[in-house]
């Protein structure tokens, strides 16, 4: 999910926070970024982000990183300028975005104190200029804005009337170009009527370090959260395991099947490994999108004050719990597991079998991570082995396929793609419901990839005349194979079979005629020449063949002269009446 | 679901006046060799050497390229059909599948052949006939659409075109063949109603009537472009040359069915004549659109030209010669389009369509603005059948990947992979005819056929690691996890439970392939028994299907407690009993206890029902089976006997001395077996 985060660098994030000599609105700001990247750092740095700053000029500061460092060392010097232009950077953002293409879910981030923007730039001139002409070219870059999904961090207290002037305006913008957005702003402070409280009081609970960050926490909830689902292989407990999505699998419009609206369709909390496929037969099938799979870990959040809680809690130990339905079985693999540790480490205690110890360790550290075996690295690892993919479903009749990806570092992954909803989605795997694994064949029954298709009209000798040409080439061949008779006496029925069929379909009998002269011709040609007169009483016999109205049938065919080869007299007689098979 | 172009009917007329030639001449001249001498030439010969289609073959052979595209295209999703129309109405095929394809429409348009010439002009012979058939035919209901139904859909959608190539003398016979189409499209919609309930209610028709003269031949009906003639119908009119409808159905099929044309230019090619040199070709394909604008970035853009002749555009794409590039290669694809040459006759065109039909891909280049080139298409050919994949060419999110191994569970070493590899072979998917009967929903039969029990890791089972070194062990295993174990298996798997609980009893060391394990302590010994009987258990347990597993888990259980470990299952164990002794498959089962005797009579009963069972058995192997079974039964005694009462019997006071002996002999080298793996 591309990130731009936008920052509002006009003079007025100068302004000093209500009730908080310490902080700006641009400082606050400031620490909000730092805080939501954290958050981005915490759950993997996968996330690309750019940093805008935007005044009535749009300036890009760091373009698309993974790198945050660079993001944290760009704002560290702001250089506040003139007024804020929403409208610019919303645009300038589109150009930005545009190289992620469509298949990406793009995410825009603006830090603003909500100003309205003056004059020209304002969000209300924009607005009364936009009414009525939203299908206008010039509007059109708000079409591809509205599939963004943008984020506004709105700082300000509700007591200021300007902020919720402007709030308001961000909303009805929002609302009248169709956008997908949200504004994230602290909660209105009720308990004004409170006489003793001083202003300066109220705003500091409204609007502070900790109110913004859990402004970002939301946002991070909303628009961050990566898809958790359980990946079931088979029915054994190990092969279940709790696997992360990234980038999150965006919900699929589906429409109706015959009436009615679209359903908006996600993919199931658990997909199940249905069986593997080579990925020589999968070939490369159109997918809806492309995921990593990562096997889910507990993560401790960032802490909101880094270095101030961050003792390290001791590890609870954790007992295997005898009401867990798998206790027997995770008991014995403790049990087994003792046994080959104490017989690399020479125990010293005597193997005495009464107490195995059935202590777990919870793993809290990343080491700890790393050592503990985990489903989709076993499964990544044999579908790397056997060039294989699993074939998993989704949801009703929505299927993917996972598979080890190797990218040009030669670094290897676990990836899900998944296929757009439906049975018949991939053609030469045929219907994904009919398959099954070889022991449901009958005896003797064979199957393999891929399923065939009924035969295009480029896997058949079509004939089509449309060009002069292509006529042309295949009466040349008739009369190629004519010339090399007796040799090629089956091929030239065949050929002259094939042209005489496609006439009769086309209703071009004139064809029939002119090939039929043809032949005669070619067997003039060929009695000056001396050929052989197999050849010529073939040709006579094709000749005459053609022109029979009793030909022109759909069940005859003519077939060669039978006769020619066994009368090998010297003189050519006339083709015999009767000798033919039909 | 049912868009307009689902249906399209043809309506050919097939009156006197489509004998007559088109006028346009193909000359046979060049096809003589040497010039024929004056003398021997018949008086027939400039005839014969120059030939002219008539109007009806103009008309068919288009129709029928206009098809052929449609179905290369969309097979089995958008239908044609064709009505021939003279005295009557010829219905040339039906919305059926069966009747959907080149060779029936062609067969049956044999047998309807040129209009003659000799008939007489006569009313009789009419369009009309046809149109009114294709109204009627636009009612009836395809396979699709009968399945809405069936599903109970009450409004299924009922569009459809109808092309009609026609001739009309002006515009006024070509107003009222209008006028007439409209009112039998009433007609027919009235009758849909209630009393009749004939068919389905046509929602719109889009009329496309080609009015075709011979070459050089001026027609009175002016060209219109679509105009409304009601809210049910459109119409549109062109007047064209016979020998250039071809052309004029390629422009339109490109809007009926939303298509895009593509032409892969720089495709090498050896010429026969000169094999050394290599001449660059151009193919064009047509396809759906989207595969054009599923691919999209901002710095690049399609080169798009007209080729002359035709009045559509087509994109030009540079084909990359294939760099080791198979099609097994997985590209990101975000949509496949079947495709269909233009010319499917001419040489270039069949050139390429066998590169990919055996087997190769071919990826196409678009320029990028930048002045670098992408690869935005692939070209491959999959089940006889050629797709254009359009490339995701936009930047991914998933660049620099993170490695799995830098990951959790990443520096694991001992997952069971090569086992994993194996079943991964066996679960290997295949196509079937039908769904294999009495499975459960959708896909699920598919899964709840993988493993019930598959430990992950080297480090956390027994039973798979003893594989290579006990020959008897991957038999055993699969013959365990059958889901239908008969009789015979059973006594098998009986036979080697017993065989694993004699060398239990003797103090043999399980053969352990790594080397640690030669300096395995004699206390141990007792533990590698209890956890091979202890995995085995929860293996049989995780696949009992039948009442013979059942069999199998109770002799286990009962060794497990003669082996001195405790069945910490005895609840759910005798519940098993229970219900296999109701069971009516095996009746000659006694009342089983826990107690360590029960179980030496369970192996004496066990190999009783061997000796009654098995009519192969030699004396021999009867009587020394049944030595064995008493030896057991002593051997259980004897361990009782010096042990005192109130305490478990120690049972192998010396297996220390033995060790060493044991260990050689014990190992068996033997294969990894496949069957074994699945459990």
């Amino acid at each position: 999910m591309p990130t731009i985060i936008a920052l509002d660098a006009s003079l007025s994030m100068l302004r000093p926070v209500p009730g908080r000599n310490d902080h700006t609105y641009q400082s606050l700001a400031l620490k909000g970024i730092q805080h939501l990247l954290d958050n981005l750092t915490a759950s993997g740095k996968l996330e690309h982000v750019a940093l805008v700053l935007y005044t009535t000029v749009c300036e890009l500061k760091v373009d698309f990183t993974r790198d945050y460092d660079q993001i944290r060392q760009a704002i560290k010097k702001i250089d506040p300028l003139d007024k804020a232009c929403l409208l610019t950077m919303l645009k300038t953002s589109v150009s930005l975005m545009a190289t992620w293409g469509t298949q990406n879910l793009l995410q825009l981030v603006v830090f603003t104190d909500c100003g309205p923007g003056f004059g020209s730039t304002s969000i209300s001139n924009f607005l009364e200029g936009y009414a009525g002409k939203e299908a206008e070219p010039e509007y059109a870059w708000l079409k591809i804005l509205a599939t963004y999904n943008l984020n506004f961090i709105c700082l300000g207290v509700h007591a200021d009337l300007y902020f919720t002037r402007g709030v308001a305006l961000h909303q009805q913008l929002l609302d009248a170009a169709a956008l997908k957005g949200q504004l994230f702003m602290t909660k209105p402070v009720k308990n004004v009527e409170t006489g003793d409280s001083t202003p300066g009081c109220s705003h500091k609970s409204e609007l502070g370090r900790t109110a913004l960050f859990e402004l970002i926490e939301r946002l991070c909830d909303c628009s961050y959260k990566s898809t958790e689902v359980t990946l079931k292989c088979g029915l054994y407990f190990r092969m279940e395991g709790q696997v992360l999505l990234w980038p999150p699998p965006m919900p699929y419009e589906q429409s109706a099947l015959y009436v009615g609206d679209p359903t908006i369709r996600h993919i199931d909390q658990r997909i199940d490994v249905c069986g593997f496929l080579a990925l020589s037969d999968i070939g490369s099938p159109a997918t809806l999108s492309r995921h990593w799979v990562m096997p889910k870990v507990e993560r401790e959040k960032p802490t909101r004050r880094s270095g101030g809680l961050a003792a390290v809690v001791k590890p609870p130990k954790l007992t295997l719990d005898t009401s867990n339905p798998h206790y027997e079985l995770e008991k014995l693999e403790q049990d087994i597991r003792d046994f080959y540790m104490k017989d690399t480490k020479e125990a010293e205690e005597s193997g005495d079998d009464a107490d195995v110890s059935v202590m777990l360790k919870h793993p809290t550290t990343p080491q700890a991570e790393q050592q503990k075996d985990n489903l989709c690295v076993l499964l990544h690892g044999a579908l790397k082995l056997e060039n294989m993919a699993a074939l998993v479903l989704l949801g009703e009749k929505w299927y993917g396929f996972m598979y080890a990806y190797t990218d040009l570092k030669k670094k290897s992954n676990f990836m899900l793609n998944i296929l757009p909803p439906g049975s018949h989605v991939i053609p030469w795997l045929g219907d994904l419901e009919l398959l099954g694994f070889s022991t449901d064949l009958a005896p003797g029954e064979t199957a393999s990839f891929p399923v065939r298709a009924e035969r295009r009209s480029y896997s058949q000798s079509s004939v089509v005349w449309i060009r002069q040409a292509s006529l042309q080439s295949d009466v040349q061949k008739v009369l190629r194979h004519a010339k090399k008779m007796p040799d090629k006496t089956q091929h030239f029925y065949k050929e002259l079979n094939r042209i005489r069929r496609a006439a009769l379909a086309l209703g071009f009998v004139e064809l029939l005629e002119a090939l039929a002269l043809l032949l005669e011709k070619e067997t003039t040609q060929l009695t000056l020449n001396g050929v052989s007169t197999e050849c010529t009483l073939q040709l006579q016999h094709a000749a005459t063949e053609l022109r029979k109205t009793s030909n022109r049938d759909i069940k005859s065919t003519i077939v060669p002269l039978q006769k020619a080869t066994a009368a090998d007299t010297t003189t050519a007689p006339a083709p015999a009446q009767g000798g033919y098979l039909y | 679901m049912f868009e307009r172009n689902q249906k399209t009917i043809f309506v050919l007329d097939h009156t006197r006046y489509f004998s007559i030639s088109s006028e346009q001449y193909i000359s046979m001249d060049y096809l003589k060799g040497k010039p024929v001498p004056e003398s021997t030439a018949s008086g027939n010969s400039i005839v014969g050497t120059q030939l002219s289609k008539s109007l009806w073959t103009c008309a068919v052979e288009s129709s029928i390229e206009y098809c052929r595209i449609v179905w290369d295209l969309f097979p089995g999703k958008k239908h044609v059909r064709f009505i021939v129309s003279d005295t009557a109405a010829h219905i040339v095929n039906t919305w059926s599948p069966s009747t959907q394809n080149m060779s029936h429409v062609s067969n049956a348009m044999m047998m309807v052949s040129v209009p003659s010439r000799s008939i007489p002009q006569s009313s009789d012979y009419s369009v009309i006939h046809g149109l009114r058939a294709a109204i009627e035919a636009l009612a009836e209901p395809t396979d699709e659409q009968l399945q809405a139904a069936h599903f109970g859909c009450k409004q299924i959608a009922n569009e459809g075109r109808v092309i009609c190539i026609t001739s009309a003398r002006d515009n006024t016979s070509m107003k009222s063949l209008e006028d007439i189409f409209n009112t039998v499209l009433l007609q027919q919609n009235a009758l849909v109603a209630p009393p009749a309930k004939k068919g389905l209610q046509i929602d719109h028709c889009h009329l496309v009537i080609l009015n075709i003269v011979p070459l050089g031949v001026e027609s009175l009906v002016t060209n219109r472009s679509l105009l409304e003639i009601s809210p049910f119908l459109n119409v549109e009119i062109h007047t064209v040359n016979a020998p250039d409808i071809s052309d004029k159905l390629l422009h339109l099929i490109m809007g009926h069915y939303d298509l895009a044309s593509t032409t892969v230019t720089n495709i090498p090619m050896k010429e026969e004549q000169n094999a050394n040199s290599s001449a660059n070709y151009d193919v064009e394909i047509l396809h759906e659109r989207a595969a054009h604008t599923k691919v999209c970035g901002p710095d690049f853009n399609f080169t798009t030209s007209i080729k002359p002749g035709t009045a559509y555009e087509t994109v030009t794409l540079k084909w990359c010669t294939p760099r080791g590039c198979g099609s097994a290669d997985l590209q990101p694809c975000v949509g496949q389009y079947n495709v269909t040459p233009v010319d499917v006759t001419s040489r270039p065109s069949s050139c390429l369509i066998n590169f990919l039909l055996n087997g190769r891909s071919v990826l196409l280049e678009v320029p990028r603005k930048t002045g670098t080139k992408t690869t935005s298409h692939m070209l491959s050919a999959r089940g006889g059948e050629i797709f254009v994949h359009s490339l995701s060419i936009a930047r991914s999110a998933m660049d620099e990947a993170p490695s799995i191994i830098d990951g959790p569970g990443g520096r694991v070493s001992d997952y069971r992979i090569p086992e994993m590899g194996q079943l991964l072979k066996m679960s290997r998917l295949v196509p079937l005819k039908a769904k294999p009967k009495g499975k459960l929903a959708q896909g699920e039969h598919l899964w709840r056929r993988l493993p019930r029990y598959f430990p992950r890791t080297a480090n956390v089972t027994i039973l798979f690691n003893l594989q290579r070194q006990l020959s008897w062990l991957p038999h055993f295993l699969h013959l365990i996890v059958k889901e239908d174990m008969d009789k015979q298996d059973e006594v098998r798997c009986q036979q080697q439970i017993h065989e694993l609980y004699k060398s239990a009893s003797r103090g043999d060391l399980l053969p352990f392939s790594n080397s640690n394990n030669a300096r395995l302590k004699v206390s141990k010994t007792k533990d590698q028994y209890r956890l091979f009987y202890r995995e085995l258990e929860q293996l049989i347990q995780l696949n009992a299907h039948t009442p013979h597993h059942k069999n199998l888990l109770e002799s286990l259980q009962s060794l497990r407690a003669a082996y001195g470990d405790a069945a910490n299952k005895s609840e759910p164990s005798s519940a098993h009993l229970r219900s296999y002794t109701e069971s009516p498959l095996s009746p000659e089962r006694l009342e089983p206890t826990n107690s360590m005797s029960s179980s030496s009579s369970s192996i004496l009963k066990a190999s009783k029902r061997r000796m009654s069972s098995c009519g192969q058995r030699s004396l021999l192997d009867i009587i020394s089976s049944a030595e064995r079974s008493q030896s057991n039964k002593r051997l259980d005694f004897s361990g009782r006997l010096c042990t005192p009462l109130g305490q478990t019997a120690k049972l192998y006071p010396d297996f220390g001395n033995k060790e060493k002996d044991i260990l050689t002999t014990g190992i068996v080298s033997s294969n990894l077996k496949d069957e074994s793996i699945r459990s």
